[in-house]
């Protein structure tokens, strides 16, 4: 799709929205409701969306929102779509979105619970590696060695970021995917062919967050860039839970993590040997999903 | 009160209404601006054309909007795109990327898009603002005519040969600029109401104090005709041509019969127009371009130099002429020195000279300004004058500008305003480092195209917007308006974070403090 075309796609978000400025959620969003059109059900777990939308009566997105308790995404979107399709609304795209924290952590048990009952709908993950709503809190989506509020100087994230996709992948769902805001065409791509697909569907979008990475505002879509192009967030898609693809790969090697991690303060006084361990885990993280990508070639 | 648009977007169920009333413009403490820099190309253009801006509405196939942009500096650009060297597009950064743009097809398609959609102005303007005589009809006289007429002047033009056109005409052989859009253009000059007077000798058949008294001002712009003499021995025998006389009668279709071999001597366009011109002539079979100082130190173009070798022009070079030998009356050969150039100038080595047998030599030595029509004035300090009799013997976009620049103060001396200022800041330009191509994957670079629009959509548009799209793409803020085929800021909602300046593929944002 050319630049212009994507540009000249009707917007669903509206301007005077409350996200910091260069949020990397605020622009996923806005290619997310692009891409899925108008006729739209969002559900809102407890994070910064919730706050980026507004407080009544002011609303950023041009299609309904219900907001709902933390722990329970997954089960209020399967309790929206079975009420939609009582009421015979059955063409309605209905959207779940929510934080690192709601998905990774908090909204796990119910996100798998819809998972394993394959509910209609579409689970967006918008992952901003901690709870920045709250101000900046460890989660389990935080990356090896990252500094937050609650693991402060000398302390940092100790254990690697929680695997969602092969969490996803293990619960065989019709189709999951990785996605960032650099590459709006492959992200608009993935939703649009999520659409089409019936049964659970889960989008998971590394959006940078300037306060909380103490990066440059301006810096939003070169770190999601970057993260792409090191290896640290590859994109590709899982169908089925077994065939997986790669989408958007970078071209010729890829660029060393220190790259990405230099110009971010969560991840300043980093020692030479944590940047190297996890040098080492994307590695081998890669690795992996090229095996997995290889074995899974011919069973599409 | 909310705004007519908000209004509209009211739920009327709940009440809720957009964010748009939350006007996120205060937060802003960094502000994004159009910058407008330098590109190389337009610091290469011999016409300070502005190249990303034209080549941005020819993106957008506005053929009528690039005209605009390109006649505020090249009038014709449908003659420019044939004859001028192009040097703007030698520092093209695309070509670090892949290949230069090819700027002179696309300015061919704007010159012809004017050709074909002319339409003579419905209303003429009522009051004449004053009236200018222009000595001489080529590529200055006709530019300093054409932006004089623009601004509401009363325009002759006196031409002494019997074609108006001059260099456009006489001197640039038909392959490389094609009479008959020569022809479209100057048939458009008088359509807009331009006399042209051709025939007519000024200082001879009309003296210039008569133009003084007749008109409000003069533009001199007579050109360098004069041909430089060498000296050499024989010189004067049958069948040694001066290129410029040479070139003017093949141009004006009378007999230029001439023998084989042809060796022309010299290093500049003319000699190469010569040469190739030779070439198509029937009867000769062979041309040889002989320069005195190396291939590198050629004053030609490039471009016309391989052309002419590709066509079959043999070239030899550090060659000076000694004699020309003639056998009776007619040319018989020249003999060369070998020579070469050192800091002190020609050194000549007559042990390694050679004879080269001819039967035409067409001499290419350069022209002279001939200041003849300086005695009839008065008062020599108050007149305008520009082109090749200004500058010496150069390139046809220079005359242009030459032109242009005259008609600026002309205008400004008639109606009593200060001199235009023409000084520019100096700016270096855009260089291919500073461009930021890691959208690359989202603008989706293409190789060459075929067709102008799509041509020009290769454009990189160094520090000039060029409406690629990518600021509106990447905005998180929905502060980046569509208007009219072009991107525009909305301060009213951006918060300032820079996302559009760090990724702008042409750097043509800034960020500036405050609101």
């Amino acid at each position: 799709m050319r630049i212009e075309e994507m540009n000249r796609e009707p917007e669903m978000l509206y301007a005077g929205h409350n996200a910091c400025p260069g949020c990397g959620a605020a622009l996923a969003v806005r290619y997310l409701t692009k891409a899925l059109g108008a006729n739209l059900a969002l559900v809102l777990t407890a994070s910064c969306w919730s706050i980026i939308t507004g407080m009544p009566p002011l609303t950023a997105l041009k299609c309904p929102i219900l907001h709902c308790p933390f722990p329970s995404a997954g089960s209020v979107g399967s309790g929206v779509r079975r009420g939609l399709n009582v009421k015979g609304m059955h063409d309605t795209t209905v959207v779940v979105l929510a934080g690192d924290g709601g998905t990774f952590d908090i909204g796990l048990q119910a996100l798998s619970g819809a998972a394993q009952r394959n509910e209609d709908y579409i689970f967006v993950c918008y992952d901003n590696e901690a709870y920045m709503n709250t101000g900046m809190q460890t989660s389990s989506a935080t990356p090896f060695g990252a500094r937050t509020n609650t693991a402060p100087y000398p302390l940092f994230k100790e254990g690697q970021k929680k695997d969602i996709m092969r969490i996803m992948a293990a619960h065989s769902v019709p189709y999951a995917a990785t996605a960032t805001v650099a590459f709006p065409e492959d992200l608009e791509n993935k939703l649009k062919k999520a659409q089409e697909i019936r049964g659970f569907r889960f989008i998971h979008i590394l959006s940078p967050c300037p306060p909380g990475w103490g990066t440059e505002s301006s810096d939003t879509i070169h770190l999601s860039r970057l993260a792409v192009s090191t290896g640290f967030f590859p994109l590709y898609e899982i169908i089925n839970g077994v065939s997986w693809k790669m989408t958007c790969q970078p071209e010729g090697k890829r660029t060393p993590l220190k790259d990405y991690l230099s110009s971010q303060r969560r991840f300043k006084q980093m020692e030479d040997i944590r940047v190297d361990a996890l040098q080492e885990e994307v590695d081998h993280d890669w690795e992996m999903l090229m095996e997995r990508i290889a074995a899974s070639k011919g069973c599409e | 009160m909310l705004p007519e648009v908000i209004k509209e977007e009211v739920c009327y169920a709940c009440g809720t209404e957009p964010s748009m009333v939350n006007k996120t413009g205060e937060w802003r403490f960094l502000t994004p601006e159009r910058a407008d820099r330098l590109s190389p190309c337009r610091q290469g253009c011999l016409l300070d054309g502005e190249i990303p801006a034209w080549m941005e509405a020819v993106k957008q196939e506005k053929w009528e909007e690039a005209w605009q942009i390109m006649s505020q500096y090249n009038p014709f650009p449908a003659l420019t795109g044939y004859v001028c060297f192009h040097p703007c597009t030698e520092d093209c950064n695309r070509g670090q990327l892949d290949q230069e743009i090819d700027i002179p097809s696309v300015e061919r398609a704007v010159g012809q898009w004017r050709l074909d959609n002319y339409r003579p102005a419905a209303v003429k303007p009522q009051s004449v603002k004053g009236s200018v005589a222009i000595v001489g009809s080529g590529p200055a006289g006709m530019s300093c005519a054409y932006y004089l007429n623009k601004g509401g002047y009363k325009v002759t033009v006196f031409e002494r040969e019997k074609v108006v056109g001059g260099m456009f005409a006489l001197g640039i052989p038909e392959y490389r600029l094609p009479r008959k859009v020569l022809q479209k253009e100057l048939a458009l000059l008088e359509d807009e109401g331009i006399r042209f007077i051709t025939g007519c000798n000024i200082g001879t058949d009309i003296p210039l104090t008569e133009l003084y008294a007749d008109f409000d001002e003069v533009f001199l712009a007579p050109g360098a005709w004069k041909p430089r003499i060498s000296g050499i021995k024989g010189e004067d025998s049958r069948g040694v041509w001066n290129a410029l006389d040479f070139l003017k009668r093949l141009n004006s279709g009378e007999d230029t019969a001439i023998a084989d071999p042809v060796v022309v001597i010299g290093g500049g366009n003319a000699a190469v127009d010569s040469a190739r011109s030779a070439l198509r002539l029937s009867g000769v079979n062979h041309v040889s371009l002989i320069y005195r100082r190396s291939r590198a130190e050629m004053p030609a173009g490039q471009v016309e130099v391989e052309a002419a070798e590709h066509e079959g022009v043999e070239l030899i070079c550090n060659a000076l002429p000694r004699e020309i030998a003639a056998e009776g009356q007619a040319v018989n050969s020249i003999i060369f020195d070998h020579c070469k150039t050192n800091l002190e100038g020609l050194v000549i080595d007559q042990s390694r000279s050679f004879r080269k047998f001819c039967g035409t030599v067409i001499m290419a030595l350069g022209q002279e300004r001939d200041y003849s029509l300086f005695g009839f004035l008065d008062n020599p300090a108050a007149f305008f004058a520009g082109g090749d009799l200004v500058s010496g013997p150069a390139t046809v976009p220079e005359a242009i500008s030459a032109g242009r620049i005259a008609a600026l103060a002309i205008k400004a001396r008639i109606e009593g305003l200060p001199d235009p200022e023409l000084l520019k800041a100096e700016q270096s330009p855009v260089k291919f480092e500073e461009l930021n191509l890691e959208a690359k994957g989202n603008l989706q670079l293409q190789d060459k195209q075929a067709v102008p629009f799509a041509e020009a959509s290769r454009c990189l548009g160094c520090g000039t917007c060029n409406s690629c799209g990518i600021c509106y793409l990447f905005c998180p803020d929905m502060a980046v308006d569509f208007v009219d085929g072009r991107y525009e800021l909305n301060m009213d909602y951006c918060k300032g974070c820079g996302i559009c300046f760090r990724e702008c593929p042409s750097r043509a944002l800034v960020m500036e403090g405050g609101k």
